[in-house]
């Protein structure tokens, strides 16, 4: 648990929010990208979730959040932080690959395939 | 000994230095020093950092193809040990190493002298162009004194130095 800063109070020192940490966490740009590239076929229907909002049925893929009714779900689409996620998302997020070209190596070297799919 | 590179500012990660996180879908990132990993924990995309290979790379402030670049690269095969061939290998990193750096350098200089000269142009140009604003324009044609400072062929007067060297 983390201190809480600038606290008056000395009785709640702590912070709740590292206790909720999780709620917070968003994921990476990557793995997001990832999840937007796959076809449409192999996307599966959201699983009903009790902890989440509305059963976790409204979900905004771009910016990884659950929303509790279809409606909210719209006016985030409007959103200017949601239009600004989705033009990062156009571009292939950086790969260690990327880093290894960058830093002058070739491609990586896997040998002549084996067996013909 | 593997030698890795950086997630974040592609430079070589040695042994025992800098830290690797693994993410819990199991990816690997290595970081160099706790500054790429600071940035990274940011969500900063390399690509948009100056300070990174991978933004001076894709802005065109380094060599980008070349044929050594095809040297160094990651094995993903078992190799027979051959001591013949690791000696000539380690021979051969020595020298492609100084071709590389050579020719990284050499395209820096490149890249900036042109710069110089593109640079010298425009200042003498605005220099001609403004000299207005220091004087009028009639006061230069009655007095000559104030014009820009234009190389002049000096005329060595060789049959002169002919003379005397005969003499």
């Amino acid at each position: 648990m983390g201190k809480c800063p600038n606290r008056k109070v000395k009785k709640r020192r702590f912070s709740h929010k590292t206790a909720r940490l999780t709620k917070f966490l968003r994921k990476c740009d990557d793995a997001v990208y990832d999840e937007l590239q796959k076809p449409d076929a192999e996307k599966k229907a959201l699983p009903l979730e009790e902890d989440l909002p509305a059963m976790g049925q409204y979900y905004c893929l771009h910016c990884d959040r659950y929303f509790a009714s279809l409606t909210v779900r719209d006016g985030h689409f409007k959103t200017k932080r949601h239009k600004k996620r989705l033009k990062q998302l156009v571009e292939a997020p950086h790969t260690q690959l990327d880093a290894d070209l960058a830093a002058g190596m070739g491609m990586p070297d896997n040998g002549p395939k084996l067996m013909s799919i | 000994m593997r030698l890795e590179k950086c997630w974040f500012c592609s430079s070589i990660v040695y042994p025992g230095h800098g830290i690797q996180f693994v993410r819990n879908d199991a990816k690997i990132f290595r970081f160099c020093r706790s500054k790429c990993h600071k940035n990274f924990k940011m969500k900063r995309n390399p690509r948009k950092v100056k300070w990174t290979k991978a933004y001076r790379r894709l802005h065109g402030k380094d060599m980008t193809q070349d044929a050594t670049f095809e040297f160094e690269r990651k094995r993903n095969r078992p190799e027979r040990y051959d001591r013949n061939l690791a000696e000539n290998t380690l021979k051969a990193i020595k020298k492609i190493d100084k071709v590389r750096s050579d020719r990284a350098a050499g395209y820096i200089k490149k890249r900036l002298d042109k710069d110089k000269n593109k640079k010298q142009r425009e200042a003498k140009k605005e220099l001609e162009q403004g000299i207005n604003l220091v004087k009028a324009p009639e006061a230069i044609r009655q007095d000559p004194s104030l014009t820009l400072p234009s190389k002049v062929k000096v005329q060595v007067q060789v049959e002169e130095k002919c003379h005397q060297m005969e003499e």
